[in-house]
């Protein structure tokens, strides 16, 4: 800028910052207003003869005074720009969405960078809220991360029974074997199976078969613990990991899933339907030595049960 | 006699600095040292009465020697000369028997002021000093890793004082790299963590690049502990750590840069990268335009918590030629 600056350029100087469509604010160290420009007056609804010598926190209580006076202190000792933005506080001044028609924005999403100002001795005695409306931006990330995250989730799901896929189950369960080699405490494995589940489809038809499904999927929700890991991995077969879980408590809890689907009463067409189904189970020892080697373990299990007549648990040594 | 004077530094740029900086007419004779171990051996020898030393060093740090020069009662007046500006660190010299402190980049006057001050030397006393003689030519690297170490101080210092803790500094990673071998110097970083990652931009006469912050995720809740963000209510306190901690140290980092390069910089708002995840997801190379890119890897640590994070400076590869000319004064 000019070191010689005329008044007709004063004017300019003025001029530029009172219409700049950028907010501009100038404070003192204790919050007095001092510079309130265009933007601020127009988008607040207060005029700036209205708020030179005010506090800007006795103005717009919902500044948090504790988090503006680290803002200010930072700025301050580094003598250096400190920033804000719309993803740690969304606005510092609760102003309209610019397009109040057709932008669903219900607030103006503000980043703020707070500029130390210096008086002639260098010494910080005010400074500058550079305030900038990015509504647009923060919606149209705010609607991306939302669409991932509803990407993830229908990769990671078999839509039928809301469960976990074969797939993410999958990983998950090499994760958490993972997890048990660095731990103390047991893991371990529930595979079963609904039997004859062919017979069901056959006689009853798909649409019935997928309600078994489905209440089936509601049963092991029911009857599991939040961290467990739960998954349909097949048509009829469902897994799940038991975190903190030995052997012994395992077959119990299988046991009672058992008993559960046993005693689910499906309707079809008036007539009362029910299904059982074959377990196998399965703690992480030092043998097993990969996630791969722990499903089959627990899969033999489950070939036991289903030899040794069906609607039992099984296990096979290991 | 002439007295026996040993700069230590791992840095070529502050050796020479130091040297040229030395009174004119004192009748000494100069050695140097690369690092802690090799001070320690030289002054045993006796080629150190006088120690010009440097803390942040590899194989063995300044503390060391001092510790080493107190336990050994060894014969040498210590002069510490650093770039951790931290008041701490200032006392914790003075404790272990530095006679004073100097910040770098040093200042000659200041030097012969001190060096008057405790009547190591007498202006005037000797006339046939020449200008002494330096081992190696000074590498754009050295350069850039000297430069790097005196911003790196002032940052530590701001974020310790705002914290109220020691933060431990290490040495600065200066490298040109392949723009492929990016990876490598980011699992480096982070191999097995999960990490969330801050970038600032900057830019300046023809200088241009990104600053990274990488916090390890173990660390926020300590971090925030420490900021005494506790009790603030915010929905986003993990972003609100970032990115007040990506201020401090991306902002004096910078600062500190452009005051020696003699370039000011312009800075873009804070964007975060991603969050809880693995760090090559995290930071890409979108560009494929750039064949090289210079880095500057600075990693803190703060002592007594579990906090680590690391600041990343990424320079375009036509910053480079930029880079050289401004850091011309410290180069042959």
């Amino acid at each position: 800028m000019a070191t010689n600056i005329d008044l007709k350029d004063i004017h300019w100087l003025i001029d530029m910052v009172h219409n700049i469509d950028v907010g501009l604010v100038i404070i003192e160290k204790d919050y007095t207003v001092k510079v309130w420009n265009g933007f601020m007056e127009n988008h607040s609804g207060i005029l700036s003869a209205n708020m030179i010598d005010k506090k800007i926190t006795d103005v717009f209580t919902s500044i948090p005074q504790t988090w503006l006076q680290q803002k200010i202190n930072s700025v301050c000792l580094l003598k250096n720009k400190a920033f804000t933005t719309w993803e740690q506080r969304p606005y510092l001044f609760k102003f309209k969405s610019y397009r109040p028609i057709t932008s669903n924005a219900e607030f103006m999403f503000q980043n703020v960078t707070f500029l130390p100002l210096a008086d002639f001795q260098g010494q910080i005695t005010q400074i500058c809220m550079i305030v900038y409306d990015v509504t647009d931006i923060a919606l149209t990330k705010q609607a991306f991360q939302k669409a991932n995250s509803q990407l993830k989730h229908l990769s990671h799901t078999d839509s039928l029974t809301q469960l976990n896929n074969q797939g993410h189950w999958r990983n998950l369960c090499e994760n958490e074997f993972i997890n048990s080699k660095n731990s103390a405490s047991p893991t371990s494995m529930i595979i079963f199976d609904i039997d004859h589940f062919k017979k069901v489809n056959d006689t009853y038809g798909h649409p019935f078969g997928d309600e078994v499904l489905k209440g089936i999927a509601e049963a092991i929700r029911q009857k599991s613990k939040k961290q467990d890991i739960i998954g349909r991995v097949g048509g009829e077969e469902f897994t799940l990991l038991l975190l903190d879980t030995n052997l012994k408590q395992a077959k119990l809890v299988a046991e009672r899933l058992r008993e559960a689907i046993e005693e689910i009463e499906f309707e079809f067409q008036g007539k009362q339907v029910k299904v059982t189904a074959s377990f196998g189970v399965a703690q992480i020892t030092e043998s097993i030595t990969n996630f791969e080697s722990w499903i089959e373990v627990a899969d033999l299990g489950l070939y036991i049960a289903k030899n040794n007549g069906r609607n039992q648990v099984g296990v096979s040594k290991h | 006699m002439s007295t026996p004077v040993l700069i230590c530094d791992d840095s070529s740029v502050a050796r020479k600095q130091i040297a040229l900086s030395l009174p004119k007419d004192w009748d000494i004779d100069i050695h140097f040292a690369k690092n802690g171990q090799e001070g320690v051996e030289s002054i045993r020898q006796h080629k150190g009465d006088v120690v010009f030393l440097d803390l942040n060093m590899p194989v063995m740090s300044g503390y060391e020697v001092l510790e080493t020069i107190k336990r050994e009662d060894l014969p040498a007046i210590v002069i510490v000369i650093s770039g951790d500006v931290q008041s701490k660190a200032y006392k914790k010299v003075r404790e272990l028997g530095a006679i004073d402190f100097i910040e770098k980049p040093i200042n000659k006057e200041k030097l012969t002021v001190i060096l008057e001050q405790y009547g190591i030397y007498k202006p005037g006393g000797y006339s046939s000093h020449s200008t002494p003689v330096i081992e190696d030519r000074v590498e754009l690297r050295d350069a850039l890793q000297e430069v790097s170490n005196i911003a790196m101080g002032h940052a530590g210092d701001l974020l310790g004082r705002l914290l109220d803790v020691f933060i431990l500094l290490p040495v600065p990673n200066v490298n040109t790299l392949e723009s492929s071998e990016l990876h490598m110097t980011l699992s480096h970083i982070a191999e097995y963590e999960k990490v969330s990652a801050v970038s600032q931009g900057f830019i300046g006469s023809g200088i241009n690049g990104e600053a990274i912050i990488i916090f390890h995720d173990a660390s926020f809740s300590d971090m925030a502990k420490l900021l005494q963000y506790e009790d603030l209510e915010s929905q986003h306190l993990e972003i609100e750590v970032m990115n007040d901690i990506s201020n401090i140290l991306i902002g004096a980092f910078l600062n500190g840069l452009a005051e020696q390069l003699s370039i000011p910089f312009s800075q873009s708002q804070p964007i975060v990268l991603g969050q809880h995840a693995k760090i090559e997801d995290i930071i890409r190379n979108q560009q494929e335009s750039w064949q090289k890119m210079l880095t500057i890897e600075v990693n803190y640590r703060i002592q007594d918590h579990d906090i680590k994070c690391d600041l990343l400076l990424l320079f375009t590869e036509d910053s480079i030629p930029v880079i050289q000319t401004q850091l011309g004064y410290l180069l042959d």
